[in-house]
Order: structure tokens, then sequence, then C-alpha cells
């Protein structure tokens, strides 16, 4: 398919020195691409340089092919949902959607038509008459997003759009842009901190940090590759355990797995809990303490204690009665993820868990 | 005290009751200092005046103070001008303080940020050395006069002219500091998404900027108007001696003619004057106090 937004080599920075540095990132046609990250790490960034409302220190932006480095946000083929403040106060919902089609010396029947699609798509018929200021938060977000969509852009850039919605509507919100998306054959780059539903919408998902692009992968790849540390630790649930690799070896405790990145010295392993089960016989496993086990739905979370560390599982639910308080088992590992150095501290509200 | 308790506890409705009064008994209370002051130092001074203006010199009621107001030639063209000096200052006023307060919202120069920080100096200067300056500088034979040469110079002292500029000096930096905060009120996210919807300048003046700032710049104008109308330090020091503004006339009624009766009966025309446009802003934003932005 062809390559509808492309942003390459850009660099902002801004007067503070903070910013986004060397960003390339390619966005094909009917994408959906999310930009994932912690906050302040540039998202918001990179997305208003593509909307036209920031212009890079270096690098070219192109929509099909055509640069727009130059173009002002009025002419850009893209709209944009901002962060916060999105409608228009004076103006009533259905100015707000009509205003683009109006410039466009639409005829009042056909806006009007068109409005009521818009409207209807965000499930939000009959309040045409409202003000924003008589719409909930997120009902306001959902009608930024109608009046996006009825620009008709080559690209849509969405920042953190569902981030008002309690989490029910936000679910099903995010499947109906994903809907509306892959139907439309919508271009989008999505902002988003929310690593659920990152992992959930896109096509393919860009993990930025501090400014720089960790990872730009599928979902999948990037839960079950992660390419550095960081992404691991942003990205899904994980145990970090210290290694010790050399030669073919990654050792872990008793256990010795192969090296397959050829790191060596003190490394970390990461692995996720679902791939910590019992140790059948077969080699040593680690010793470990149940001390906790959670039902969390189709699934149970059994906490270990072991000499490296706390360590979570997972377990099916139905093999949760395996399992009592304080009990001693051995666990394995059927796969790990191994990281030159040491586990960075995150604050708490960096990794959403 | 602890018989209200019983009473609560066997009357239910008497609760609601007693509660509703109680609340409206304190809103009086808290409303009645400022209802006092107000009685005192404006509601019986005007009702004097009032009647003051329906009396002649040897107390009788009449009319004759309004109709001298009215039908007198030298009187209707005071009216006049004072609605013109009026009229004329708030629009240049406006204008100037929405064009400064627009710049300084969009632009963000060194040469915005030292605008920024000058207009309101006119608000540290005190009225009467403002004045006094104002006239040595451009008086007939005043600092500019003695510069390009006297006679080069257009009448500005003694003329409607100076009047019209010192009423710009007094007058611009409330009014652009006004201004100014409603145009910082705007946030820049609407009018980002309007540019992405695709609005020229033209369109995020007329449908975005002036929509929504033109609330406060009816009460730049409401405040403007009930300033200059009444004025009287400017015009009675600068402005020609015939016509006069209403406020000078009065002085001079009151203390020069000691026409008591006639100087309330400007005084009462100009208090309509000002009711009427208070009226204008109160209604307007009765009107729009819906969608509120
Ligand atoms: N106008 C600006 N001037 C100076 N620094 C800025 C400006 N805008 C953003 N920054 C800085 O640049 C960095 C990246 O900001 P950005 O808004 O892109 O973050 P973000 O990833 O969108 O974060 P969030 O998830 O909180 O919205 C931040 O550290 C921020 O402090
Ligand atoms: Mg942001």
């Amino acid at each position: 398919m062809s390559i509808q937004l492309s942003i390459t080599n850009v660099t902002k920075l801004y007067p503070t020195g903070e910013g986004v540095k060397d960003i390339n990132i390619d966005v094909r046609h009917g994408e959906l691409v999310t930009l994932l990250g912690p906050s302040g790490c540039g998202k918001t960034t990179v997305l208003r340089s593509a909307g036209g409302f920031i212009d890079p220190d270096e690098g070219e932006i192109t929509i099909t092919g055509e640069s727009v480095v130059n173009i002002p946000p009025e002419k850009r083929p893209t709209a944009m949902v901002f962060q916060s403040y999105n409608l228009w106060p004076h103006m009533t919902v259905e100015d707000n959607l009509a205003f683009s089609l109006k410039l466009k010396k639409m005829k009042k029947r056909e806006w009007k038509e068109k409005v009521c699609w818009a409207l209807a798509l965000v499930q939000l018929s009959g309040t045409e008459k409202k003000h924003p200021s008589e719409l909930s938060g997120g009902q306001q977000q959902r009608i930024a997003l109608a009046r996006a969509l009825l620009l008709q852009p080559k690209v849509l850039l969405l920042d953190e759009p569902f981030s008002a919605l309690d989490a029910k509507l936000r679910l099903e919100l995010r499947e109906q842009v994903r809907e509306i998306q892959a139907r439309e054959q919508l271009t989008m780059l999505f902002v988003t901190h929310d690593q659920e539903e990152a992992l959930s919408i896109s096509d393919r998902i860009v993990v930025m940090n501090k400014g720089k692009i960790e990872q730009m992968a599928t979902p999948q790849h990037i839960y079950n590759d992660p390419a550095s540390l960081f992404v691991a630790q942003f990205i899904g649930r994980m145990n970090f355990l210290k290694g010790e690799a050399a030669g073919n070896a990654l050792t872990i405790g008793p256990l010795s797995l192969p090296n397959v990145k050829h790191l060596s010295g003190e490394v970390t392993v990461g692995v996720r809990p679902e791939d910590v089960v019992i140790a059948n016989g077969k080699g040593q496993g680690i010793p470990a303490k149940v001390t906790k086990v959670m039902m969390l739905g189709h699934y149970a979370e059994v906490t270990l204690h072991t000499f490296l560390g706390v360590l979570k599982m997972f377990i099916d639910r139905n093999d949760i009665d395996h399992y009592q308080l304080n009990m001693g088992i051995a666990v394995t590992f059927t796969k790990v993820k191994s990281f030159n150095g040491q586990q960075v501290q995150m604050k708490k509200e960096e990794i959403s868990l | 005290m602890s018989e209200l308790a019983v009473e609560r506890k066997t009357k239910k409705p008497r609760l609601n009751w007693s509660k509703k009064t109680k609340r409206s008994i304190l809103g009086v209370s808290m409303v009645l200092p400022s209802f006092l002051l107000l009685l005192v130092l404006v509601i019986y001074p005007v009702a004097l005046s009032v009647m003051e203006s329906f009396k002649s010199r040897d107390g009788m009621w009449t009319l004759d103070n309004y109709l001298y107001l009215f039908t007198e030639p030298h009187m209707l063209n005071n009216i006049k001008h004072t609605l013109q000096v009026t009229v004329l200052s708030s629009v240049f006023v406006l204008t100037i303080a929405y064009s400064i307060a627009v710049y300084l919202r969009f632009n963000h120069s060194w040469i915005a940020k030292m605008v920024g920080k000058l207009y309101f100096i006119p608000m540290f200067i005190p009225g009467v050395i403002a004045i006094y300056g104002f006239i040595n500088f451009y008086r007939d034979n005043g600092w500019i006069a003695r510069l390009i040469g006297e006679g080069n110079l257009p009448s500005i002292i003694y003329d409607m002219k100076g009047l019209l500029m010192i009423n710009i000096w007094f007058n611009i930096p409330f009014t652009t500091m006004l201004l100014v905060s409603a145009m910082s009120s705007i946030p820049n996210a609407v009018i980002e998404s309007a540019k992405d919807a695709g609005a020229k300048k033209r369109h995020l003046f007329f449908q975005f900027i002036f929509p929504l700032t033109y609330k406060t710049m009816l009460v730049a104008l409401t405040f403007l108007f009930m300033g200059i109308v009444g004025s009287f330090t400017a015009p009675f020091l600068i402005d020609r001696n015939a016509p006069q503004m209403l406020g000078v006339a009065m002085q001079q009624h009151f203390s020069s003619y000691n026409e008591i009766g006639q100087a309330s009966s400007m005084a009462v025309f100009l208090f309509l004057l000002c009711s009427f446009v208070g009226y204008f802003y109160i209604r307007s934003n009765m009107k729009d106090s819906t969608k509120s932005y």
C-alpha cells in the first residue's frame, strides 16, 4: 500500500532543550498508527508538527508524496482532534460541525445531511442546537471527533481523544473509531499514553521515550519482542530479574537458558507473567513460595516469593485450586527477554499496569 | 435551639420552611450593608437632585428647568457636543484598544512584549499632571508648535481635538486591559482547530475572535460611555468655552450662576443617559448568559 504520511528525520527542540529528535514514521494509506509513550515524551509535538501547528527545526513531512512543511494548517489536508478545548464555545454543535462545510460553500441541504450523518456516527443525534458548555466532557470529545471526520482529511490526527471518557465509553468509542477507520480506509495517527488502548486498536505502534522513538512495530511484535528495556517495562506486564550472561548461556539463579542475543555480563531478564510455569521435574526450577492468589476474571494472578525477588504468574482460572498460600513450588520460564544493563526505575504512573 | 430541634423531629415540612427562611434572612443580611450604603450615598442624593430639578428658585414645582435644558439653543448645543465627544472618544478608544489587544494576543515579538508593558502607563500618571503636560505640549505656542514652527500646528488645545486626544490617553489603559483579558481567555486550541478546519484570517476574526470578545467589548463601551459623558476635569481644562460638555455646564450653572435647579436637571439628564446605556448592557448580559463562555 502507498505511503500516505511520511515523517522523515524530524527534530523539534523547544528553547528549554526538550522536544523530539530524529523522528521517522511512515503511515500507509488506511493504516492506524499509534504514538505511545509516557507523559512529556513528545507525542503531541510530533502530532502538531504533522498538523502544521509546529514548524520542525529539521526534517521533512510529506502527505501522499508532497511536502507539507511550508503549508499552513488551514491548507494542509489534515484534521486534528486536540487534547483539550476542542469545540468552539460560541457555536452550537451544528455550527461547529458545519463550519468547514460552509467554508466549502456547500448547500444547506447537503451540509445538514452530513452533520446528521456525523452525529449519528458518534451517537449524539439530537444535540444539534446545544452549545458545547451544555455537553459532558466525553460528548464534547465525540463531537470533536465528528467534526474532524467531516473535514475528510487525508490524514486524521488524534491527540488522546478519549482521555476524558469513562472506561466503558472509552472502550466503545475506541472500537467505533477503529471500525470507522477500517471502513472508510482512513489514515490515522493516534496519540495515547494508554498501552492497552494502543495494543487494541493499532496496526502499528510507535513507542516513544524522552523525545526519541524506542520501537515501531505491530502490537504483537512489540508485546512479544520488545526492542528495549524501556519498551518491555512500558508495554504489558513483565517480571524483571537479574541474570548473568556468558558464552551461550544465560543464567538466572539455578536456571540456564540460551543466550540468544549474545550478551555478556550482568543482564536484566524480563519474563511475562504468562510465561512463568511450574517446573515439572525436568531440570531445576526456581524454588518459590505462594504468597497471594488473585482471581482476575478469566485468569488468576499468583504472587510468588523467590530468592531472586517477587514474581507474578498468570494461571488458568480452573487451576486456581492447585495453589494454596505458603505452598512451596518450583517455577521455570518458557520465554524470556534479556536486556543489557540494569532495570530503570520508573515512576508508578508511567507504567500504566 | 433545643425547642427547634424537637420541632424538627416532629414536623418534617416545617424543617424545609425554616431552612428556607434562614437562608433568605442570611441573603438579606448579606445584601443589607451594601444596600444601605447605596441608599445613603446614591439613592438619597439622586432623589434629592431629581426633586431639585423640578423646583424653581423660589421653591415652587415647575418644569422650567427642563424646558430650559431642551429648548435653549446653547444648551441644546451643549447636549449635542457632549454626545459627540462621548461617541467619538468611545469609538476611537475602542478601536485603538481592540487593535492593541488583538496585536498582543497574536504577536509574540519583543515589540509586542514592550507594548504589553507600556500600554497602561497612563494609569499611573495623575490626571491633572497629564493634562498640564498635554497642554504645554500641544498648545498654540507649546513645544510641538515651537518645533515645527508656530502656525503650522492646527489648534488642539481649547478645541475638541485636544479633548478627544486626552480622552484617548485616559481611557486606553483600562479598556485595553479588559480586552486583553478577554482575548487571552480564548484558548489556543480554539484558534488552532479553526485553522485546522480551514479558516483564513478573516474567518478567524469575524467568526471566532470577534464573537468571543464582543461581550467584553460591550462592557468596555458601557464603561467608556459612562466615564466620558460625565467627565469634568479634562473638558474644563482643555475644551472650548462654548459649546461645553454637560459636566462643565453643570458646574457653571451651579457655582457661577447659582442655578441649582438647572444644574440638577442636567444631572438628571446625564443620569438617564447612563441608565439607558446600563440597561442595554444588563440586557445583553442576561440574554447570553445561557451559553456561558
Ligand atoms: N511550547 C513549549 N515550550 C517548551 N517546551 C515544551 C512546549 N511544549 C512542550 N514542551 C516540552 O516538550 C516535551 C514534549 O511535550 P509534548 O507535549 O509533546 O508531550 P506529550 O508526549 O504529548 O505528553 P502528554 O502525554 O502529557 O500530552 C515536554 O517535556 C514538554 O515539557
Ligand atoms: Mg500531549
